[in-house]
């Protein structure tokens, strides 16, 4: 028998490996093309951006830069535009939790095709949305029209070139993402939970205060979060939607560069903006770090 | 399934307020479509005589947005290209390889979808300027590819999660080389996720305002930066026409998306699109 | 079993038209042998794979036996060669192929799951092994149809996989690795998706195109019936090694450890002291429960303390005059063609099992006293020490 071409017992130790070899190597490879391009790109010039807020004029360190930014007019542009990411983050949670909540329980054709509306806008230009906003809540828009129409008290509305107009706009830029997020974890929620608390004589709002949103909770948290962070560096909506008491740090960084060439302030308040999303960024991944915890530890015990 | 059974009030309740709330995200870009045929631009709702005109304008050739169409266009095709690359190969690293640093190349990946865009911009424009590539469509490109890339990689990353690596595996046996199993394989089971990634990279890089605007110079102007000028300073009517292609152009390209994925026929996750997935 | 295929393929050829189709003109064996020396695999420390030693005949139709954990997909898939092994090597007739990249071994594989290409046809699947093999045209659209037609599948040529049941996308893969003729065809557990009714007619298919082709396969499957039904040899694996290699009958009437006699059918294990051996040559064992139960010639002293284990079909109740181990009837469950009786012996320490028999005799009744006893040639003789 064939056997006998091999010496028994032969052992032999390799290191290579024959199908799916060189994994890691090829792995490392094709790696290569994108941490380039992000380092070059991304990352060499936001270390610029750092090091530009950190520059005097003479170009000895200094923080300069950041003391002009957080004091008098221009404190005051930052804290607006916290200000209005906070309402944005709370009336898009508001929002889209209606509606998420709504979507769960449709019927699934109805639900597709609610969250073929959600989505969708989120593909067409930012621009062209804020747009629409605008022909809309014009003080001859739609919404005017109607409300004056209908006579509700007080119309027209002034719904543009205000913080009102500027939060409906983030709010509806924001909505997918608090939608997607939200429908996540309520999707998660065992309606059987809810079944068993009416069994034991539960109102409906006992049960949704104390059973359904602490289960929906991390999610809540995750699109308010996410929301509040996506709204700082924003722009579009703000310029277009914004009146003159309605700038944003991101306004205010491209007044700064494009018409008053101040690229050192301007650097620094993008630093300020990198600084307040790390910081959001970092409470989310410590809230996503303890719930990992809790669940290794449920798992363990 | 057991549940808990709804009441016909709170029934109702839903169904309204989920309808107010659709309603009120689909107006304005119902609005925008109708408008846009209307004869006298941005005026009364709906409109009271409807043409054509603003259509025409748009695309008179040599004018200022047939030129800026061209070069988003141009622009738009670079970006697709980078991030193409960029998406199947840090994909292939991501999704198949034991990559060391995973955490981190993910992280770095992650990174500027989440970063306010405006940081990036200022970034940009600070590295191209001294360069003396401000205007230059190829330094717009490279800039839309730090957006539209982290997108690509994260559909080629679904993508290729999706597809069974034993098929290769498979292919292997019956004597298959990697060439081979490449090319028939899997690049043909990866195609609907190809196609998305593209489409997507396009559509970031065409619509994208922020980093062209930083970029741009008076002479080249992308599309968006033309269309934000003409919302911010000239009410020019045809703006409104411009934002009803740009529409059409976003619900096209999302039906090329799904039109691909079905033929596909196996399942591709929808996730990638938005960076929500990873977050949660 | 040519009388089950008859019946089954109602409508189609039979599996040995089948492979009367893909057979070469010849009619020698296209199997080639395969040996494996010293074959070993650790996952972070975890040997999963300790040492296995096997020498496979051309045409051999081979199966591993284990539970999972026990190495045999692991073993397969060094065969294979889509996991290295730590050190050993494999053989193809003399050849040492242990480096070799799978699709350079020229060996069939048939996967649990099918792995049909979703992307093509089931013409095209099929054929893809061909087109690698750069195959004419002409010749692979011959060869894939002849395949499809013998296998019944001409009228699904056009389909994707997800359009076909799951016996038929199994025929498909099946016919994928047929259709080019490899001299040996692995086979992981390829029939653990299906239903009984189903498996019990591939099994019949897929042992007569071995036969009819000469094929060697090597098959790996967690079913006994299944091992029974197919194999030449079976290969009982056990923490990554292998148990006992041998055929089926050899396997059931002749284990060699306490885990081959349990795990192949059930098995009574009763303790005891191997007496004075008598002339007969066999080995008389005087149980710790009491009487003496005479098992087959073993090598061992006197005075050892061994298992010996016995077959519920092989007890038999006797009178209690011969030598015989006394004791009560607890149950005894008609089951059709035999009962089901379970004995307590005399002097068994209680919480201990009852000894388990199977007769076709006229049963006992309840609380009978009887005696019981076995051939000795089927009584098989372990040291306690030995595990199982």
């Amino acid at each position: 028998m064939a056997g006998t071409a091999l010496a028994p017992g032969k052992v032999r130790v390799k290191t290579t490996s024959a199908m799916r070899g060189h994994r890691s190597r090829i792995a490392l490879v094709n790696a290569v093309p994108v941490t380039v391009f992000l380092l070059v790109l991304f990352v060499y010039p936001i270390i610029g951006v750092l090091s530009l807020s950190l520059k005097g004029d003479n170009g000895a360190f200094t923080l300069h830069w950041y003391a002009d930014a957080l004091s008098g007019a221009n404190l005051s542009v930052l804290v607006s535009t916290l200000r209005i990411s906070a309402e944005t983050a709370v009336l898009s949670l508001l929002v889209g939790f209606v509606l998420a909540h709504a979507i769960a329980r449709m019927r699934p054709v109805f639900a597709a095709l609610a969250m073929l509306i959600v989505v969708v806008p989120h593909f067409i230009s930012a621009l062209v949305r804020t747009y629409g906003w605008i022909i809309m809540l014009g003080e001859h828009g739609l919404i005017n029209s109607l409300a004056t129409s209908v006579h509700l008290p007080g119309a027209p509305y002034s719904l543009l070139y205000n913080e009102t107009g500027v939060v409906i706009g983030t709010t509806s830029v924001m909505l997918p993402y608090t939608v997607l997020v939200l429908q996540g974890v309520m999707r998660g929620v065992d309606g059987r939970l809810l079944a068993a608390a009416a069994g034991f004589g539960a109102s409906r709002f006992t049960i949704f205060t104390r059973i359904y949103l602490p289960l929906v909770a991390p999610g809540i948290g995750t699109a308010g979060l996410l929301s509040f962070i996506l709204c700082l560096g924003y722009y579009i909506t703000p310029a277009l939607m914004g009146g003159d008491k309605q700038t944003v740090v991101a306004a205010l960084i491209d007044q700064q560069v494009m018409k008053q060439d101040q690229w050192n302030s301007a650097a620094a308040f993008g630093v300020i903006l990198l600084l307040l999303t790390f910081a959001g960024l970092g409470v989310l991944g410590l809230a996503k770090l303890r719930r990992k915890k809790t669940a290794a530890r449920r798992s363990s015990s | 399934m057991m549940e808990l059974p709804a009441t016909r009030a709170g029934h109702v309740g839903r169904a309204l307020s989920a309808t107010a709330i659709l309603l009120f995200l689909a107006m304005p870009i119902v609005i925008i479509l109708v408008t846009s045929f209307g004869t006298d631009g941005i005026g009364t709702f709906p409109p009271e005589h409807y043409s054509t005109r603003w259509y025409e304008q748009m695309a008179a050739p040599g004018g200022n947005w047939a030129t800026s169409i061209a070069l988003s266009s141009l622009v738009a095709s670079l970006t697709t290209v980078f991030s193409l690359v960029l998406g199947v190969t840090a994909a292939t690293a991501l999704a198949r390889g034991r990559l060391p640093l995973h955490a981190a190349v993910y992280g770095l990946v992650l990174a500027p979808m989440l970063i306010p865009q405006v940081v990036i911009a200022l970034g940009l424009f600070l590295f191209f300027e001294p360069a003396g590539m401000l205007g230059s469509p190829l330094a717009i490109a490279l800039g839309h590819t730090v957006l539209a890339a982290p997108i690509a990689i994260l559909i080629m990353i679904s993508t290729l999660k999706g597809i069974d690596e034993r098929l290769e595996d498979a292919a292997a046996s019956m004597g298959a080389g990697r060439m081979t199993i490449a090319r028939r394989i899997t690049f043909p089971l990866a195609t609907p996720g190809l196609i998305a990634a593209a489409v997507f990279s396009f559509i970031t890089s065409f619509d994208e305002f922020f980093i062209a605007q930083f970029l741009s110079t008076p002479d080249t102007r992308t599309l968006p930066v033309l269309v934000f000028n003409a919302l911010q300073f000239d009410v020019d009517p045809t703006v409104t026409a411009v934002s009803a292609v740009l529409i059409a152009l976003a619900i096209l390209a999302l039906a090329l998306v799904a039109l691909v994925r079905k033929l596909g026929g196996h399942r591709n996750q929808q996730g990638g699109v938005l960076p929500v997935e990873p977050l949660t | 079993m040519p009388e089950r295929t008859h019946t089954i393929n109602t409508g189609r050829l039979s599996a040995d038209e089948l492979a009367a189709v893909l057979a070469p003109q010849s009619n020698a064996p296209t199997g080639k042998s395969l040996s494996v020396r010293g074959l070993r695999k650790s996952y972070s420390g975890t040997t999963v794979v300790d040492g296995v030693d096997m020498d496979i005949a051309a045409g051999e139709f081979v199966t591993f036996l284990g539970s999972s954990g026990s190495g045999k997909t692991t073993t397969l898939m060094m065969l294979a060669g889509f996991t290295e092994p730590d050190s050993g090597t494999i053989a193809v007739d003399g050849r040492d192929i242990t480096e070799l990249n799978p699709g350079k071994r020229d060996f069939g594989f048939v996967f649990q799951q099918y792995l049909l290409f979703p992307h093509m046809t089931v013409e095209e699947n099929v054929a893809f092994p061909l087109t690698l093999r750069g195959v004419p045209k002409a010749e692979i659209r011959r060869r894939v149809g002849e395949t499809l037609e013998a296998a019944g599948l001409s009228k699904f040529a056009g389909r994707k996989p997800r359009e076909l049941s799951g016996g038929q996308q199994q025929r498909v893969a099946l016919c994928r690795v047929l259709v080019y003729r490899p001299p040996i065809v692995l086979m992981d557990e390829p029939l653990g998706a299906l239903d009984k009714k189903l498996r019990d007619q591939m099994q019949t298919e897929i042992k007569s195109i071995q036969r009819e082709l000469g094929l060697t396969v090597i098959y790996v499957t967690h079913d006994q019936e299944e091992a029974l039904v197919l194999s030449d040899r079976i290969a009982i694996m056990k923490d990554g090694r292998i148990e006992q290699f041998d055929t089926p009958r050899g396997l059931f009437e002749h284990p060699r450890t306490p885990f081959v006699a349990d795990f192949l059918g059930a098995a009574n294990f009763l303790t005891g002291k191997v007496e004075e051996s008598t002339a007969d040559g066999s080995t008389p064992v005087r149980l710790d429960t009491g009487g003496v139960l005479k098992a087959r010639a073993h090598p061992c002293a006197p005075g050892q303390r061994v298992r010996a284990a016995v077959r519920p079909g092989k007890l038999r109740l006797v009178s209690a005059e011969e030598s015989c181990c006394s004791g009560t009837v607890e149950t005894a469950v008609y089951v059709g063609s035999l009962t089901r009786i379970t004995v307590r012996l005399d002097g068994a320490a209680p919480g201990t099992a009852p000894l388990r028999i199977e007769t076709a005799a006229a049963p006992p009744r309840i609380g009978e006293r009887v005696c019981v006893t076995a051939d000795r040639e089927d009584v098989s003789v372990f040291d306690e020490s030995d595990g199982g």
